[in-house]
C-alpha cells in the first residue's frame, strides 16, 4: 500500500480504463467524461490540467473516490474501487487518498495537531499512536513549532501546510490536491510547490490539478483534460526544479 | 474517542454563542428545573404532613366519629348516620379488646381563655385521660401533665399550649398561677414544648385539661376521639378489627351495616394524602412535558441549523475517511450533549429553588437523587430523538457537494 515500502518497483497504482460519468439533466444525459484513459506508477508526480467544464473536477473526484463512475473501471493499488459502497469507499479515502484543497478546509475551531489527527481519528488508531503520527506530519511541513495554533492563527501558506500535513498522516498511496496554490500569492505558491518537490523526493505520488501551467510546469508528467477525454498526455521536458533553480 | 470528541465540538459550540445556546437550551432548562422542582415540592409536602399532621405514634389508631371524609356527600352521610362516641365506648374497648394496649379519650372545643386584661378568643380547649400521654405524647416544657387523681375529682387545672404562655403571662412564670377558661379559673401545672405552626396554622394554641373536668364543666354531649394503642407485636388491623367489634356490637350494627364511625391512622392519612400529590405530581408532569418537548424542538432547529452551518466541514470529514455513522453519531453525541447540558444547568437551578423554598418556608422541599438522573435519563432521550433526523441530514450529505458549498 505504501509506496516508500516498494520504492525501487514502478508497479501501478491508478489504472484508468473507459471511465465515463453521465449526469441526468432533465431529459437529456450530459456526459462529463467520456472513455477517459489514464494510468499512474507509484512514485509520479503529475498534473492534470484543463479549463474548467473540461470534467477534470469530475475526474479528481472519481479518482479521490468521492463519487463512483457510470461506466468504465478503476483500479486503485490492485482493487476495483468503481462499485464499493459508501462505507467501504470512506474507507479507501482514509487509507490510500490524501486530499488537499484549494481552500485548505481546515477545522476553523481546532488546533493544527488536531487538525492533522483528524484522519487517524477515523482509521480508529490509538490516541498515543494518532498524537505522534501527527506530531511527524507537522514536523514534515516544518510547522511543528505552531502545532497549538489555531487556523485563524496562521498565514495561508501555512494553513496550507497544515492541509499537506493532514493528507500525509494517514501515509496515503496518492497525494490529490486541488489547485492547491489557487487561494495563495506567487511567493507562497512556491513555497508550496517546493514542499511537493520534497515529498515527491520522499517517495510520494503526487497528483494536482490544476488550470495554471506554472503550476503544472513542476511537474513531471502534465494531462491535459478536454471535453471529457485525455487531450495530450505528455511529460514536462524543461521541468521547472524550484530548488534547483534557487540554489 | 470519537465520542470524547464530539462532546468537545458541542461543549465548543455552546461555549462559541453563548447567548444562542441558553436561548436554545431554555426550554430544557425550564422543563428539567420544573420537573424537579415539582419533585421537591411534592416531597416536601409529603414529609411535611407525615413529620406534622400523621405524626401519631407506631401500632397507634384513632377512632373518631367521621374518620377520614374526602368529600362534601360522604360528610353528609357521616352526619346523618354515624353516632356520636362516648367515653363509655371507650371502656368497652379498653375492657373488651386484649389487642388493645391503652385506651385514652380526648375532647375538644374552642372557648376564650384570660388572664387578668390579656385573652385570647379561639382557643382549643381538650379534656384529656391523662393516660394520653402514652399513646400520644406532649412534650413537656416545664411542670408536668395533668394526672389521673385531677381526672377522678374534676379538679381545675390545665396544662397550657406555648401560644398561650406567651400571650397570657409574658414573662411570667406560669406554674402554679391561675387563668380563666371560658370564666372559670384552672391552675397551670405544666407547659408543653413549642410545636410551631402548619401550613400557617399555629400548634401551640391550647388548652389541655382533665377529661372528667371538661365533662363537669361543658358536659358530655359532644362526641370524642378515642385513642388506642395496639399491644406490641400485633398487627394494627388486627387490633383495629377487634375494636371496630366492640363498636359495632355496642351501636348495634347488622351484618350488612356500614361502620358508623371512622378510624383514622397515620398510614391512612398518609395514603390519601399521597395520592392526592400523586394526581397533583401526574398533571405537572403532563404540563411540564409540553415543555421538554417544545424544549426538544429548539434543539433540532439549531442542530439543523449548524448542520447547514457546518455542510463545508462534513464535506471535509467525508472526504478524509469519515463514515455515514461517524458523522451521525457526532451529531448524535452534540445534541445530546445539549440537551444534557440543559438539563445540568436545569437540575443546578432546582438544587437552588429547593434550597429557597427549604430556607424561606416551612416545607422540607428536598429531592431524592433519582429525580436529577430521571431527567438526566429524559435529557438524553429528548437529545437522541430530536437530533436523530439533523444527524441523519447530515450523515446523508453528499461528500462532493458538501465540500462545494461556500
Amino acid at each position: 500500500m505504501n509506496p516508500s515500502a516498494s520504492p525501487g518497483e514502478k508497479s501501478r497504482l491508478i489504472d484508468i480504463v473507459d471511465l465515463w460519468k453521465t449526469y441526468a439533466m432533465g431529459d437529456s444525459e450530459v456526459h462529463a467524461l467520456s472513455g477517459v484513459n489514464l494510468q499512474v506508477r507509484h512514485g509520479e508526480y503529475l498534473a492534470i490540467m484543463g479549463p474548467s467544464g473540461s470534467g477534470k473536477s469530475t475526474l479528481m473526484n472519481l479518482i479521490g473516490c468521492l463519487d463512483t463512475p457510470t461506466r468504465g473501471t478503476y483500479v486503485l493499488n490492485g482493487r476495483d474501487v468503481g462499485k464499493l459502497d459508501q462505507d467501504e469507499l470512506a474507507r479507501i479515502r482514509n487509507r490510500e487518498i490524501g486530499f488537499v484543497f484549494q481552500t485548505f478546509n481546515l477545522l476553523a475551531r481546532s488546533s493544527a495537531l488536531a487538525n492533522v489527527e483528524l484522519p487517524l481519528i477515523y482509521a480508529g488508531v490509538p490516541p498515543g499512536e494518532r498524537h505522534e503520527r501527527a506530531e511527524e506530519a507537522l514536523r514534515q511541513v516544518d510547522l511543528i513549532d505552531r502545532a497549538r495554533h489555531r487556523p485563524n492563527e496562521l498565514s495561508g501558506g501555512q494553513r496550507q501546510r497544515v492541509a499537506i500535513a493532514r493528507a500525509l498522516v494517514t501515509r496515503p498511496s496518492i497525494l490529490l490536491a486541488d489547485e492547491p496554490t489557487g487561494n495563495l500569492d506567487s511567493k507562497t505558491s512556491l513555497e508550496i510547490m517546493v514542499l511537493f518537490e520534497r515529498l515527491h523526493e520522499l517517495g510520494n505520488t503526487i497528483l494536482v490539478v490544476t488550470h495554471e501551467h506554472d503550476i503544472a510546469a513542476h511537474t513531471a508528467r502534465i494531462v491535459s483534460i478536454h471535453d471529457g477525454r485525455v487531450d495530450k498526455d505528455e511529460a514536462v521536458r524543461e521541468r521547472m526544479l524550484v530548488q534547483r533553480a534557487r540554489a | 474517542m470519537n465520542f470524547l470528541e464530539g462532546v468537545m465540538i458541542a461543549l465548543g459550540a455552546i461555549r462559541a454563542n453563548v447567548l444562542r445556546s441558553f436561548l436554545t437550551l431554555l426550554g430544557i432548562i425550564i422543563g428539567t428545573a420544573a420537573i424537579i422542582s415539582v419533585i421537591a415540592v411534592i416531597n416536601g409536602l409529603n414529609l411535611y404532613v407525615k413529620e406534622n399532621i400523621a405524626n401519631f405514634g407506631p401500632g397507634v389508631y384513632v377512632i373518631t366519629k367521621f374518620g377520614i371524609i374526602t368529600n362534601h356527600e360522604q360528610f353528609l352521610d357521616a352526619l346523618k348516620k354515624n353516632r356520636d362516641l362516648t367515653a363509655a365506648d371507650a371502656r368497652a374497648i379498653e375492657q373488651n379488646c386484649d389487642l388493645a394496649e391503652r385506651v385514652a379519650v380526648e375532647v375538644h372545643t374552642t372557648r376564650k381563655v384570660s388572664r387578668g386584661a390579656n385573652e385570647i378568643e379561639e382557643v382549643d380547649i381538650g379534656g384529656i385521660d391523662p393516660g394520653i400521654v402514652d399513646i400520644e405524647p406532649y412534650e413537656v416544657e416545664e411542670g408536668r401533665n395533668v394526672n389521673e387523681d385531677e381526672n377522678t375529682r374534676g379538679a381545675a387545672v390545665c396544662f397550657i399550649g406555648q401560644d398561650i404562655v406567651t400571650n397570657l403571662f409574658g414573662t411570667i412564670d406560669p406554674i402554679g398561677k391561675d387563668m380563666r377558661v371560658d370564666g372559670r379559673e384552672f391552675t397551670v401545672v405544666g407547659t408543653a414544648k413549642k410545636k410551631g405552626s402548619v401550613f400557617g396554622q399555629s400548634r401551640d394554641n391550647f388548652v389541655k385539661v382533665p377529661f372528667g373536668t371538661f365533662v363537669r364543666i361543658f358536659g358530655s354531649r359532644r362526641s370524642v376521639n378515642i385513642s388506642v394503642k395496639a399491644a406490641a407485636g400485633v398487627p394494627l388491623e388486627e387490633s383495629m378489627d377487634q375494636a371496630r367489634v366492640v363498636l359495632r356490637a355496642r351501636h348495634h350494627l347488622r351484618y350488612a351495616d356500614a361502620d358508623d364511625f371512622g378510624i383514622v391512622t397515620a398510614e391512612g392519612v398518609n395514603d390519601l394524602w399521597e395520592n392526592l400529590t400523586a394526581t397533583i405530581f401526574l398533571v405537572a408532569v403532563f404540563v411540564v412535558g409540553i415543555s421538554l418537548v417544545v424544549g426538544g424542538i429548539v434543539i433540532m432547529n439549531i442542530m439543523l441549523v449548524s448542520v447547514i452551518e457546518r455542510t463545508r466541514e462534513i464535506g471535509v470529514r467525508k472526504a478524509i475517511g469519515a463514515r455515514e455513522r461517524d458523522i451521525r453519531l457526532q451529531f448524535l453525541v452534540e445534541s445530546v450533549t445539549l440537551s444534557c447540558v440543559g438539563g445540568a444547568i436545569g437540575v443546578a437551578a432546582a438544587l437552588a429553588l429547593s434550597w429557597l423554598i427549604r430556607t424561606y418556608s416551612p416545607l422540607p422541599a428536598s429531592f431524592p437523587l433519582w429525580a436529577p438522573l430521571l431527567s438526566f435519563g429524559i435529557c438524553v432521550a429528548i437529545g437522541i430523538f430530536f437530533g436523530l433526523q439533523p444527524a441523519r441530514k447530515a450523515a446523508r450529505l453528499n461528500p462532493i457537494e458538501a465540500l462545494r458549498t461556500e
